[in-house]
Order: C-alpha cells, then sequence, then structure tokens
C-alpha cells in the first residue's frame, strides 16, 4: 500500500514539513479562539463575563478571610445596626451578624453548589442522553423507563423529605441529593438531538471507518451537539443558583448556621425587615438578579459563537 | 468465486403505531434481491428515488440490520457482526456517502477526517500517517492547505472528493459508491466519474456504482441491475440493458435520459410519451397482484428479466424467430 499511494502521488516525506506548514497557515481558527473574539465582539456581553468571572474569584478568595462560626455569633448591640455605623458597611441583620460577610460566605456556598449541581448533573444527564439516544433500542427503553420513574417523583418534595431525614448534612451531601434530581431535562434534551444526530451519514461513515461505538458517542456526536450543551449548561447553572437558594429561603436548603443567599432573602419573610430593614435582604436578592442575568447572557454569545451562521465576530 | 454474493437480501422497516407500540406492518425497502459483484468490475444499480438502493448499499457495507438473506465475502456472511470483526470487513470495503456534506463531520477538520480509517485500521506514526493524508489529498486532486480546513469550507464536488478520499484510504477492495455525482453539475460529475474511473485502474477496486440516471452508469458499468420497488426486475452487461431492455419499468428509464442532440429532441419526446402510455396501460401485466415485480427469470447467460412465464415464452420465441 505505502509504495502504491507513493507510485500516484508526487508527494514524498521531504515535502512534508513544507505542506504541512503551508496548511497551518491557512488554518481555521480554533473555537476557543472564535468564542473570545465573539466576546470582544460584543461589549455588554465582555461586561458580564467579567462581572461574573471576578464576582466569582473575589467572593472565593474573600471567604477564606472571613472567620465563619465567629461571624455567625449573637451580638445584640448592634442589633439591625444601618449600612455605615460600627464599621457594618452593609449593616447587621436582627442577630447583629455583619451582612456585608454574610453576603461573602452565602455568595460562595450558593456559588459553589450551584457549579457543582452543574457539573454532576449535567454530566450524568449528558452522558444518559447521549447512550440513550445513540444505542436507541433495548438500552433506550431502559434507560428511558428510569427517565420516567424519576420524572414520576415529586421533586421539591423528595428533597425537603430527604433533607429532613438525613440528620447531619452540609453543602456537599446537599449538592448530591440535588443533583439526584435534576440531570433529567438535560438528559431529554440530549437524547433528541443525539438521536437526529446518530441518523446523520458521518456517523456511518465513522463506522465503516471502523471506529467504536463510544468514541462515536463522545467523540463524533458530542462535538456536534456542543453548542446545545454549553448553552443548556450555563442556562441550568443560572437556574441551580435559583435551587438552593430557593430551598434555603423555605428553611429546607443550607443549615441555619451556614449562610446562603437563599438564607440572606429569606430575611425578608419578616414584614419588618421588608419595610424598615431593607439592607438584610436587598442585596442578597439584587445579586442573584445581576447574577442569573450575567450568565444567561453569556449562555447566548457562547451560542451564538458555536453557530457560525450568528456570528457577530470574525467569521471564516 | 465473486467477490461478494448477495443471495435473497431482504431489509424490512417495522412500523411501530398504536397504544401498545406495536409492528402494524412494515416498509419493504429491499425485498428479497440476488446479485454478485465480481472483481475489479463496476457494477451498476439504478432505479428511480425510493426504490431501495441506498438500502441495498448500506446493507453491503454492515450498516443495516438485515431481515434475511445473505452477503457472502470472502466464504463468510458479512451480515453478523461477529464476521465483519474477524475479517476487518471495513478495511476491504468502504462506502461513498450519497450525501456528501452530511457525511463528513462538521466539527472535524479535514486531516481527521481522512485519517480515521487509518487511525482504526492501520497503525502509523504522526508523520507517516500525514503524509498519507498528504498523498491522499493530492490523488484527489486538492491542496495541502485542505488538511487543516473544515468540511463547510469547501464546494460540493470538492466534498465529494474529500469523501472519495477517505473511502479509498485503506485501498480497499470494494467500494459503495451512492450516486457519487448526483448532487454535482455535468463538468464536475464527469471529472469525477473519470477521477473514480482513473483509481479504479490504479489500485484494482471494485464498485458498487448506484445511480438513478442510466446516462451516467452508461459510461462506468460493465453489468447493471434494475431495482424498482425494493427488487430487482432486470440484470445484464450494458448492451442487454441498453439495447434489449425486456422489462417496462427498464424501458421508462432509458426513456427518461437527456436528449443532448438538438434534432433529436422532439423525436425523443414523442417516444418517451408512447413509452409512458405503454407503461400505464401494460403495468398490470409486468407486475402481480400485489404491486410486486415478479421472480427474475434468465433469458440467456446475461440476461434476467422479471416477467410472468407466458412473457417470457413469447420473448423467447420471438427471439428465436428473429434468429
Ligand atoms: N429508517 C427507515 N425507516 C423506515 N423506512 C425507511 C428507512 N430508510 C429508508 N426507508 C424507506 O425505504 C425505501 C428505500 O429507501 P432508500 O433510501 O434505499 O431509497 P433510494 O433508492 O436510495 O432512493 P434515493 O434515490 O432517493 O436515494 C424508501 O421508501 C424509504 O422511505
Ligand atoms: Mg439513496
Amino acid at each position: 500500500m505505502e509504495e502504491n499511494l507513493n507510485k500516484h502521488s508526487d508527494i514524498s516525506a521531504a515535502d512534508l514539513e513544507r505542506l504541512s506548514k503551508e496548511a497551518q497557515d491557512e488554518a481555521t481558527p480554533s473555537s476557543s479562539k472564535i468564542i473570545w473574539s465573539e466576546f470582544k465582539a460584543d461589549k455588554p456581553a465582555m461586561v458580564a463575563l467579567i462581572l461574573v468571572v471576578t464576582f466569582i474569584l473575589f467572593v472565593m478568595i474573600a471567604s477564606l478571610f472571613i472567620n465563619t462560626p465567629k461571624m455567625m455569633e449573637t451580638d445584640i448591640m448592634n442589633y439591625n445596626a444601618t449600612p455605615g455605623s460600627n464599621g457594618f458597611l452593609l449593616g447587621a441583620d436582627t442577630g447583629g451578624r455583619p451582612i456585608l460577610q454574610q453576603l461573602i460566605v452565602g455568595a460562595r456556598n450558593s456559588i459553589g453548589i450551584a457549579i457543582g449541581l452543574t457539573l454532576i448533573s449535567s454530566t450524568f444527564g449528558i452522558c444518559w442522553g447521549l447512550i440513550s439516544g445513540y444505542f436507541n433500542g433495548y438500552i433506550d427503553w431502559g434507560m428511558q423507563r428510569v427517565y420516567d420513574f424519576m420524572m414520576m417523583l415529586p421533586m421539591t418534595m423528595m428533597i425537603i423529605v430527604l433533607v429532613t431525614i438525613i440528620k447531619s448534612y452540609n453543602a456537599v451531601t446537599l449538592t448530591f441529593i440535588f443533583s439526584i434530581f435534576y440531570w433529567e431535562g438535560t438528559s431529554r434534551l440530549i437524547r433528541s438531538r443525539t438521536l437526529s444526530e446518530s441518523e446523520k451519514d458521518y456517523v456511518a461513515a465513522s463506522k465503516t471507518s471502523g471506529t467504536g461505538s463510544f468514541k462515536i458517542i463522545f467523540r463524533e456526536i458530542m462535538p456536534n451537539i456542543s453548542s446545545l450543551i454549553i448553552v443548556d449548561t450555563t442556562l441550568s447553572f443560572a437556574e441551580n443558583i435559583g435551587v438552593e437558594t430557593g430551598l434555603s429561603y423555605l428553611g429546607f436548603g443550607l443549615p441555619i448556621q451556614t449562610p446562603s443567599l437563599g438564607t440572606l432573602i429569606a430575611n425578608a419573610n419578616d414584614p419588618n425587615n421588608i419595610t424598615q430593614y431593607w439592607w438584610t435582604w436587598l442585596p442578597a436578592a439584587l445579586l442573584i438578579i445581576i447574577l442569573c442575568l450575567s450568565i444567561s447572557y453569556i449562555g447566548q454569545v457562547v451560542r451564538r459563537a458555536a453557530d457560525a451562521s450568528q456570528r457577530h465576530g470574525i467569521s471564516d | 468465486m465473486s467477490l461478494i454474493e448477495i443471495n435473497d437480501l431482504k431489509v424490512h422497516y417495522p412500523i411501530r403505531s398504536g397504544f401498545w407500540n406495536r409492528i402494524t406492518y412494515s416498509v419493504k425497502a429491499v425485498d428479497g434481491i440476488s446479485f454478485n459483484i465480481e472483481a475489479g468490475e463496476t457494477y451498476g444499480l439504478v432505479g428511480e428515488s425510493g426504490s431501495g438502493k441506498s438500502t441495498t448499499g448500506k446493507s453491503v457495507v454492515g450498516l443495516e440490520k438485515i431481515t434475511s438473506g445473505s452477503i457472502m465475502y470472502k466464504g463468510k456472511d458479512i451480515t453478523k457482526k461477529s464476521n465483519r470483526k474477524e475479517l476487518d470487513y471495513n478495511h476491504d470495503v468502504q462506502m461513498i456517502f450519497q450525501d456528501s456534506l452530511s457525511s463528513l463531520n462538521p466539527r472535524k477538520r479535514i486531516e481527521d477526517i481522512i485519517a480515521e480509517p487509518l487511525r482504526n485500521f492501520e497503525k502509523l506514526d504522526a508523520n507517516e500517517e500525514k503524509l498519507r493524508v498528504l498523498q491522499l489529498l493530492d490523488i484527489v486532486g486538492l491542496d495541502a492547505d485542505a488538511l487543516y480546513k473544515y468540511p463547510h469550507q469547501f464546494s460540493g464536488g470538492q466534498r465529494q472528493r474529500i469523501g472519495v478520499a477517505r473511502a479509498v484510504a485503506t485501498n480497499p477492495k470494494l467500494i459503495i459508491a451512492d450516486e457519487p455525482v448526483s448532487a454535482l453539475d455535468l463538468s464536475v460529475q464527469a471529472q469525477v466519474l473519470n477521477f473514480m474511473k482513473k483509481i479504479q485502474r490504479e489500485f484494482g477496486i471494485s464498485y458498487l456504482f448506484i445511480s438513478h440516471d442510466l446516462g451516467v452508469v452508461r459510461h462506468m458499468c460493465n453489468n447493471i441491475a434494475i431495482m424498482n420497488r425494493g427488487r430487482l426486475v432486470e440484470i445484464g452487461t450494458r448492451d442487454d440493458i441498453y439495447n434489449h431492455p425486456l422489462h417496462i419499468y427498464t424501458k421508462r428509464l432509458l426513456a427518461a435520459i437527456p436528449e443532448t442532440n438538438v434534432n433529436h429532441r422532439q423525436e425523443h419526446r414523442e417516444q418517451r410519451l408512447e413509452v409512458e402510455k405503454i407503461y400505464q396501460e401494460q403495468q398490470d401485466k409486468y407486475y402481480d397482484k400485489d404491486g410486486k415485480a415478479y421472480p427474475l427469470v434468465q433469458i440467456s447467460p446475461t440476461h434476467s428479466v422479471a416477467l410472468p412465464e407466458d412473457l417470457v415464452e413469447k420473448i423467447k420465441h420471438e427471439g428465436e424467430v428473429k434468429a
């Protein structure tokens, strides 16, 4: 075969380097470059990206310098201290605990849980959907029944029950409990796209090229639904921030001594707080709104970058 | 012994419906066809859209789950996955797909697309592999700068050639070419066809050449099978099919070849209308009561046609009278 080809082509080993270099110069930009240029072309998206990244880095680092147990001690002297007084930049709550520090630690906890939850549930949901959609036979049938069963369970109620049964839970166990119930949406979405993607001839071509099933699933099909995956993941991240804060708000999320954005907003349960002591809950609420909006805006830009026909940045 | 022997191949797609999702009926995409492909030849498979050509082709390269029948290669039935594995079947049998755009992964660079079969079937180091890909690109007439580009950056004709380069990468013995030129304009068609002939001469490849156009097949194939509604209605050499067509469906396909000679256009049109009229009138004579084509009956050593017994007798008789 080697000789066979050599006979029919003038190209030999000597030309390899020159031709590779020529090709390199003409190469299409890689996808990370494309995403980056898309952000550069869209100023508001750039602002959102910088905002989210610096904020996450800030709370992660700043919370290291805060002694949480000490911060959460009640301090009657500073009961509902107003912002700016006594060194309380954003005031204090009914327990005299500083809002600013709680906000930092709370944001760290809430975002940490949201990231963990997104990583676990999206990874699981994506794998589930890809495998179910690709094999499309008994395997798919079985996986779909598991999915149906999970969808039948009343999610919020199950989480509340689990949280009540498990005596000592913390942020990590809570993340795992949430993950059990949050992969289904992703898996359904990914499965339906995988079903249609598997019909395409490039999958057939990979089969006849001798590529194995799992390599086809994860190296051929997955890159082709990557825009769907990225958008779904960013949107579920924004949504997952709401999951933990919502339950903490209801009192079923993180334990009281662990601050989170949800427990901070729960301050608004007290009518007094809503009208008089707005600083106990308003910063946390604003933070969540800004965070979720920025993240979903980032998701949109990434989707545009992944879809060649919608790009604002460089085109190829 | 032939390179590939297809015996009574059937591919039925079950259609499920109703509350219990049971199989209510099935689409008989391929319904009992048999033919052999010899080493080094180009075998034509012709029929109109939906007649089951692609399904046949996909069955031969092992992509389709077949309902019954067998496809023998080197004495083994390759419709079984274990046999395909054992023979390293796709090292020898490759496919050029009907839709060149959908058959190239849009997320992969040309280098990775063409190298895919090489990586799976032949262990080469990185430099050898790149050299082989560059040589393949050269053979199909593409420049080295194609290497790091993506499929959407090429024209239809160029993409078709990339598909060809991938199919010949492992130096296969048989290539299923599923309408390789249908999507191309005439000048590019000729280019790709000549190119396919060239590599056939040089590498000794056999083709199963699938097309709906008897005009194209004429330039490519020595033996031709005509397919209609999942069955073969006529098999023969090029001469048998073009000069002595017997089945009404073949005659109709022949009449549909566009006439390039302007002087004969009117004549050609009249002839086509006449064939169409006969087809409408005599249709039920050529198909059984279920609308299925009859089993093939041999007329001469090379020529078989799907006709009922009495018609065959008549034809044979006429032949003798003429001779
Ligand atoms: N996956 C499938 N499920 C159900 N029916 C199918 C499936 N694939 C093909 N068919 C049916 O089988 C028949 C033959 O299809 P096939 O693709 O082999 O036709 P073809 O001769 O290649 O046509 P064309 O010239 O348009 O490519 C068609 O009627 C089609 O509707
Ligand atoms: Mg087809």
